[in-house]
């Protein structure tokens, strides 16, 4: 076993962290008081490659592995970046723009890729539907063969970017009794005739993330935009878990590190009772927890990311033991965290109130931490 | 920015890992878990016999000498292949895991590090055979968590060595050939540079130990006091240099606290596998209990917790063998969260099992009482928690 990162690798983080700290914290406060997608700090992560990590450099990529794309979401995390930023990169790059590159055709890659990677086009995932979340087999938008077009119908739900892509891959069946096997992918762009986006939703955190319906009325879509198979919709959506366990964790673990920082920090200058509240065995303790928790975190992603790359296929009781783990205790450590800044935790000037609404997605998003339990008690009873 | 190719990190283990895992299991669910119960529950005499039939079926398997080198019967293998048949043992019976871990650790490691030739080729063949046991002597009546205020003495008095003082909770204390000993020899010269180890054995004129104490846990495994009353041992049972025996011990405690990490694993890992597997057959309202979801959750956070736990426990062994500056701070992160999950897992594993969880006819109400030492030993949970702020807030606030 070997927990260390390369020197490269090293070099790699040290750069995207102090670019990070230099050019994007500052810009994410506001960006989250009016809970708005800041194009700002979109086109800087672009500039520094960090929308196409993982694709190679014919397609405007960087060639990343799993490994180093988890270490850009940390060190972006770690450096303060967030308020949803990372969550936006992470639905462009690794659930739309991934799932293009594993199962699209050349011509539909030269065509799409180049845009998405560079942070030209913003890209988005279409996948949950109101009655469908955790349970994604129960879906219900349709997919119609007429002519040489695709009438796609239905509605879509909690879409990460939607309301600023240009592109989405819209998940839907073509034959509802098939179950899994009727869901089929597609390649929609925002200007298809039908195909529109609701109002951004009101959220608690990760709010310059931008979220909303998706509307498919008679969405027109050319047969050259199917997505692979007919009916392997299903399969390549599942496709994408890899990196909601992987890549998608790595930031919240880099917010761990920025919290157990901030907290360290405000202890050893905030004074009550005659002494810096450091002085105070209850302080330390959280502290303790916090970096507990943080190493468990940290080494429970980056296994499935190494494993990845590696070429093994997931496992499943790994990557949902990391997505719980990041989810539950992340919850919990944030808490703590606005409980060692005592009523200024509870106010938007220091970070860490806002990393607590954050946090909570971490339960939610990509599968419940109840679903993550179901999971893994499955697979314990085999 | 262009990113290359790399490779780097790695989460697998070796095939010569993954074979002493299926070995240690095979041969641990045979030979040791069988005797667990009787281990915890039979009188002195007929438990200490069979730990130390235990000890010996675990050296013939090499299990022993997994940390010391070839020159004296050991198989010198890295830190994670002994925590992964640790585990293993620990899983089958945590007071086997104990005894042979005091005697081939806490004696034997800093034998290894600091010890003279002529000490290691005097004790190690035979703690590596299984024939000597070796106990480690710090703790005293009034020094527990504060180790630097032992109180135990050593003059030097012509070639030889007088102790005097009282030594207590020692593991393997009434079963133990050859002790360990802390005692201070220079009182002004404080912790750092004036407390010596010394290999004192048993035999040794005025060296003698207290009764067995009764236990909540751990009960095959013997704890006493160890008694020095102008206790005279030679010049050569000094280990390495005067002065350095605190430093030692510290340095022992790292590789100790791995050890209590992965006890607390083997016993949460255990609990949960007892858990589970009652779960798959009892019902009540008609099916099974593991079907309902209060339940499978709980044996789904017992997979979380113990995966976790050997996740720290695995870099905690990387970091040490590796020389990281942050191995210390890493043992005790490893340390804390093994041993606070055993005794949430115990507590959960005994409760799944409802009334049969309260009485002994079910191995898990001897894992609960086990369970409870790993936030105790190598240094209390609190303890791990004021070394890992500590270290936190001497990186981002001092």
């Amino acid at each position: 076993m070997n927990f260390g990162l390369t020197e490269e690798q090293q070099m790699f983080r040290e750069t995207v962290y102090k670019y990070a700290k230099n050019e994007i914290v500052d810009l994410c406060e506001e960006a989250d008081l009016n809970a708005e997608f800041s194009t700002e700090i979109w086109q800087k992560l672009g500039a520094m490659g960090l929308l196409g990590l993982p694709f190679p450099e014919e397609y405007g990529g960087s060639g990343a592995d799993v490994v180093t794309c988890c270490i850009a979401g940390e060190a972006l995390g770690h450096a303060g970046v967030d308020s949803g930023h990372t969550l936006a990169m992470g639905a462009h790059t690794y659930l739309c723009t991934d799932t293009l590159y594993q199962h699209a055709t050349e011509e539909q890659k030269m065509r799409y890729i180049p845009k998405l990677a560079t942070g030209e086009w913003i890209g988005c995932m279409g996948l949950t539907e109101p009655g469908a979340g955790s349970d994604a087999a129960s879906m219900q938008a349709t997919a119609v063969k007429k002519g040489d077009r695709w009438i796609l119908n239905g509605s879509k739900t909690f879409i990460t970017n939607a309301p600023v892509a240009d592109l989405c891959v819209v998940y839907a069946t073509v034959d509802k009794a098939k179950k899994h096997g009727g869901v089929s992918a597609f390649i929609v762009e925002k200007g298809f005739k039908g195909f529109s986006t609701g109002k951004p939703f009101h959220k608690m955190g990760v709010r310059a993330s931008t979220t909303s319906e998706v509307f498919l009325e008679d969405c027109e879509v050319p047969e050259e935009n199917l997505l692979g198979e007919v009916g392997a919709g299903f399969a390549y959506a599942h496709q994408t878990l890899e990196w909601d366990r992987s890549a998608l964790l790595a930031p919240y673990v880099g917010g761990m590190m920025f919290m157990i920082e901030e907290s360290a920090r405000y202890a050893s200058e905030r004074e009550q009772f005659g002494k810096p509240i450091k002085k105070f065995q209850a302080i330390q303790h959280k502290l303790a927890d916090m970096k507990v928790t943080m190493e468990a975190a940290r080494l429970a992603v980056y296994r499935v990311a190494s494993l990845k790359d590696a070429g093994y296929p997931l496992n499943h009781l790994q990557a949902s033991i990391a997505k719980a783990f990041v989810g539950d205790w992340g919850m919990k450590m944030a808490s703590e965290a606005v409980q060692i800044f005592g009523g200024y935790g509870y106010i938007h000037e220091y970070p860490v109130e806002r990393m607590l609404r954050d946090a909570k997605l971490a339960q939610i998003g990509g599968g419940t931490s109840e679903v993550q339990r179901l999971i893994i008690s499955r697979l314990m009873a085999v | 920015m262009k990113v290359q190719e790399i490779t780097g990190m790695n989460y697998e283990l070796t095939e010569e890992q993954l074979s002493i895992r299926e070995n240690f299991k095979k041969f641990c669910d045979n030979e040791i878990k069988v005797n667990a119960d009787a281990l915890d529950r039979e009188d002195q005499q007929v438990s200490m016999k069979i730990l130390k039939e235990n000890i010996r079926k675990l050296a013939d398997l090499g299990y022993l000498g997994m940390g010391h080198e070839e020159a004296y019967g050991g198989t010198d293998q890295d830190l994670t292949s002994q925590a992964i048949a640790g585990e293993e043992v620990a899983r089958a019976c945590a007071s086997t895991f104990l005894s042979a871990g005091a005697s081939c650790g806490l004696f034997g490691v800093p034998l290894r590090m600091f010890g003279s030739d002529a000490q290691k080729a005097k004790y190690l063949p035979g703690i590596i055979k299984g024939e000597l046991i070796g106990s480690f002597g710090l703790t005293e009546p009034e020094a527990g968590s504060d180790a630097a205020s032992i109180r135990t003495t050593a003059v030097k008095k012509g070639d030889s060595w007088i102790l005097n003082g009282t030594k207590t909770f020692i593991t393997n204390g009434p079963i133990a050939d050859v002790c360990l000993v802390m005692a201070y020899n220079d009182k002004e010269a404080g912790p750092a540079a004036g407390v010596t180890a010394f290999l004192v054995d048993k035999d040794s004129p005025g060296f003698s130990v207290g009764k067995n104490f009764d236990k909540l846990g751990f009960k095959g495994s013997p704890t006493s006091e160890i008694v020095l009353e102008d206790c005279e041992v030679s010049e050569d049972a000094v280990l390495g240099e005067t002065g350095r025996g605190f430093i030692q011990a510290m340095q022992t405690l790292e590789f100790g606290r791995i050890g209590m990490a992965t006890v607390s694993l083997g016993i949460a890992v255990a609990c949960m596998q007892e858990a589970a597997k009652y779960a798959s057959e009892r019902k009540a309202f008609g099916r099974l209990i593991n079907r309902y979801q209060e339940i499978s959750f709980k044996l789904a956070d017992m997979m979380i917790m113990t995966d976790i736990s050997r996740l720290l426990i695995y870099r905690a062994c990387w970091a040490k063998e590796t020389g990281n500056h942050e191995s210390a701070v890493l043992a005790s992160c490893a340390k804390l969260f093994a041993s606070e999950s055993a005794t949430q897992i115990s507590s959960w594993a005994l409760q799944v099992h409802g009334g049969y969880g309260y009485i002994k006819e079910f191995p898990i109400e001897r894992l609960y009482r086990d369970a409870k030492l790993g936030e105790i030993g190598e240094g209390t949970s609190e303890i791990q928690r004021v070394l890992i702020a500590k270290d936190v807030l001497s990186k981002y606030a001092d």
